[in-house]
């Protein structure tokens, strides 16, 4: 399988100055392309450091991470912009979308940013309405929606870039289990016909029983790794 | 509401900058037109020597055949003659020193206005001798009234002193007190009379259809009366062309002063904007928008708001001066006294400034886009990560 991250001996030290802090510590992770991956751990783990780590939010203080064998690490701010938006989808706990736009111009905006032609982005904007069963509310403004499926704009938000992994931060945190599932799915799906790599920081067992592996965190460091066997089908239904 | 406050500054910072411009040039007018209509005229002619020692010998020589020919130019409204003597004005109780000017009452109508000054009495009775018209100042301070008696007193053209007795036939005001404290008006054939001059007289006052002809005009004065000393109101009353100037800059302090208030609001509330967006900016970052993307995001939002707020101030202060350049602006009830020392009209008319209106609109929208750079710098200065936490 193609390699998507691989990061190397990563720490990520806060308060350096007097009593340092690890938020990370010296994890390697290696995530392949097509992965469905749930990071767990209780707070203060450090599953959204890990996150904004490999999302190129955040720069660790040491190690190196490669996405699709380049080091983002060592990129300049805008060039890390750049990457961000070329390589990396986020879906975030509170979903951020833009509330003076509709959901279609939420999801536009960051195609307009990679500077993809109008019918480019129409069309795919029709797909991911499609895929996250939206189509009907392409003119609502987020206050309209629910919080699930204003999610679930985000996630056709993070997919729109066509992104080489979507890095998903407590997706479910704010959804009620009928809203979570439905999310699900939706990502099960994305993951099975596109495989779209999904990483989740999460600390729901709604969530946590439909990743195919689970990396535990404690205190910065990977305690756990263990691939699962997912007794869901795409649609949230037991097999 | 955050955008409505900054189109609100924006609109109020240009009414106020307009007003401001609108007030200045309504009052510089409004004291142009009064030197110019009730004081000078457009350009006087004078004896070269006259004005050294207003000695009565200086007479215009040939002044009625000047009057004559000046008459026939198309761009001259009207002509008036003036004698014009230093002299003193003497009561039972004391005396001022005043400048006599001895006038043919149906001219001095048509050059200064004169009769439309009288807030006291009927002006020259055509049937009566003897009669002088004084300002409201003068019989103040001489507390003089109506019918009062008094004798003016000057040297005549052989340097004898010669006083003569005058009753108030009328007292006037203009819209310049010390003027009227020291200009005491007779008929013209009295005065001439007093100095021996025979039918000569001192000063030809001309008054023109329009003041864009004033330079065509005094040119061709000059160069037809070379002999005479040709001067135009600016040069008579140089303290009104020095006004215009220093009002000209005293506005634009005013305006700068403006827009610096507009500046702080627009400053302000941007860095409000960009408070209350943090998270929303930190998403941006971390979906992908750079930091010129971000940059002119917050320019252009300011540009926005700033085009949309322009044209509100402008509608409003157009609509406002309009008003009140027809009803004006009255200030006689705050500072008559104060505004009519220093020449000006008690009430107001303030004129729309369209020849600056291009001009404060590039300084308005050009102090917004200054005033929204520091927000957006501190916009790009967040970190995404941090952003997000907010």
């Amino acid at each position: 399988m193609k390699t998507v991250i691989d990061a190397h001996n990563i720490s990520k030290v806060y308060n350096k100055d007097k009593i340092p802090v690890y938020a990370i510590n010296n994890v390697h992770l290696h995530i392949e392309l097509g992965e469905f991956t749930a990071l767990v751990g209780p707070s203060g783990s450090g599953k959204t450091t890990l996150l904004n780590l490999i999302g190129g939010l955040d720069t660790p203080d040491a190690g190196k991470i490669e996405i699709n064998g380049t080091d983002i690490t060592a990129l300049r701010s805008n060039e890390l912009i750049d990457f961000r938006l070329k390589n990396i989808g986020f879906v975030f706990q509170s979903f951020n979308l833009i509330p003076v736009l509709t959901a279609e111009e939420n999801v536009a905006f960051i195609m307009e940013l990679q500077g993809m032609s109008k019918a480019e982005r129409q069309n795919r904007i029709k797909t991911l309405f499609g895929q996250i069963g939206l189509e009907d509310k392409l003119n609502s403004r987020p206050s309209q929606l629910s919080g699930g499926q204003q999610q679930r704009v985000a996630v056709a938000r993070a997919l729109a870039s066509k992104p080489q992994f979507v890095l998903a931060d407590e997706p479910t945190a704010n959804l009620d289990t009928a809203s979570a599932n439905k999310l699900m799915d939706i990502m099960a799906l994305l993951n099975k016909e596109e495989q779209m790599t999904f990483i989740f920081s999460t600390h729901d067992p709604r969530v946590i029983e439909r990743a195919r592996r689970v990396i535990t965190l404690v205190d910065g460091s990977i305690v756990s790794d263990t691939a699962q066997v997912n007794i869901y089908s795409t649609n949230g239904h037991e097999k | 509401m955050r955008s409505l406050v900054i189109m609100l500054s924006v609109a109020i910072g240009l009414f106020a900058g307009i007003m401001v411009l609108a007030i200045y040039k309504g009052v510089m007018r409004s004291r142009i037109k009064t030197v110019i209509y009730a004081e000078t005229g457009h350009i006087q002619i004078h004896d070269t020597s006259f004005k050294k020692d207003y000695e009565p010998g200086f007479t215009i020589r040939n002044g009625v055949s000047i009057v004559n020919e000046i008459q026939k130019y198309p761009e001259i409204k009207t002509v008036a003659t003036r004698t014009i003597t230093m002299g003193m004005l003497s009561t039972t109780t004391g005396s001022s020193g005043i400048q006599i000017n001895g006038v043919i009452p149906e001219q001095e109508h048509l050059a200064s206005q004169l009769n439309q000054k009288i807030n006291e009495g009927a002006g020259f009775n055509p049937n009566k001798h003897h009669e002088v018209l004084i300002g409201k100042k003068l019989a103040k301070k001489m507390k003089l009234q109506m019918g009062s008696k008094l004798v003016l007193t000057c040297t005549d053209s052989s340097n004898n002193i010669i006083a003569s007795a005058f009753r108030v036939a009328a007292i006037y005001e203009s819209d310049n007190a010390p003027l009227d404290e020291k200009n005491v008006y007779i008929r013209q054939t009295e005065l001439n009379e007093m100095l021996g001059i025979g039918k000569e007289f001192h000063e030809i006052v001309v008054l023109l259809h329009k003041d864009e002809a004033l330079e065509q005009v005094e040119k061709k004065l000059k160069d037809q009366y070379p002999n005479y000393l040709t001067e135009n109101w600016k040069i008579i009353s140089p303290e009104t062309d020095l006004m215009v100037g220093t009002v000209d800059i005293t506005s634009y302090i005013i305006m700068a002063i403006i827009l610096f208030a507009l500046a702080f609001g627009i400053i302000n509330t941007m860095l409000m904007g960009i408070l209350e967006r943090t998270k929303e900016i930190g998403m941006m970052m971390a979906l992908g928008m750079n930091r010129l993307k971000l940059f002119i995001l917050v320019l252009m939002e300011t540009f926005f708001l700033t085009i949309t707020g322009a044209p509100i101030g402008l509608f409003i202060s157009w609509g406002v001066t309009g008003y009140y350049n027809t009803h004006g602006i009255n200030w006689s009830s705050r500072g008559k006294e104060m505004m009519s020392s220093f020449g000006f009209n008690t009430t107001i008319y303030p004129e729309f400034p369209d020849e600056k209106i291009m001009m404060t609109l590039f300084f308005v929208v050009l102090t917004a886009m200054l005033s929204c750079i520091y927000p957006a710098m501190k916009a790009l200065k967040l970190k995404p990560v941090d952003a997000l936490r907010k």
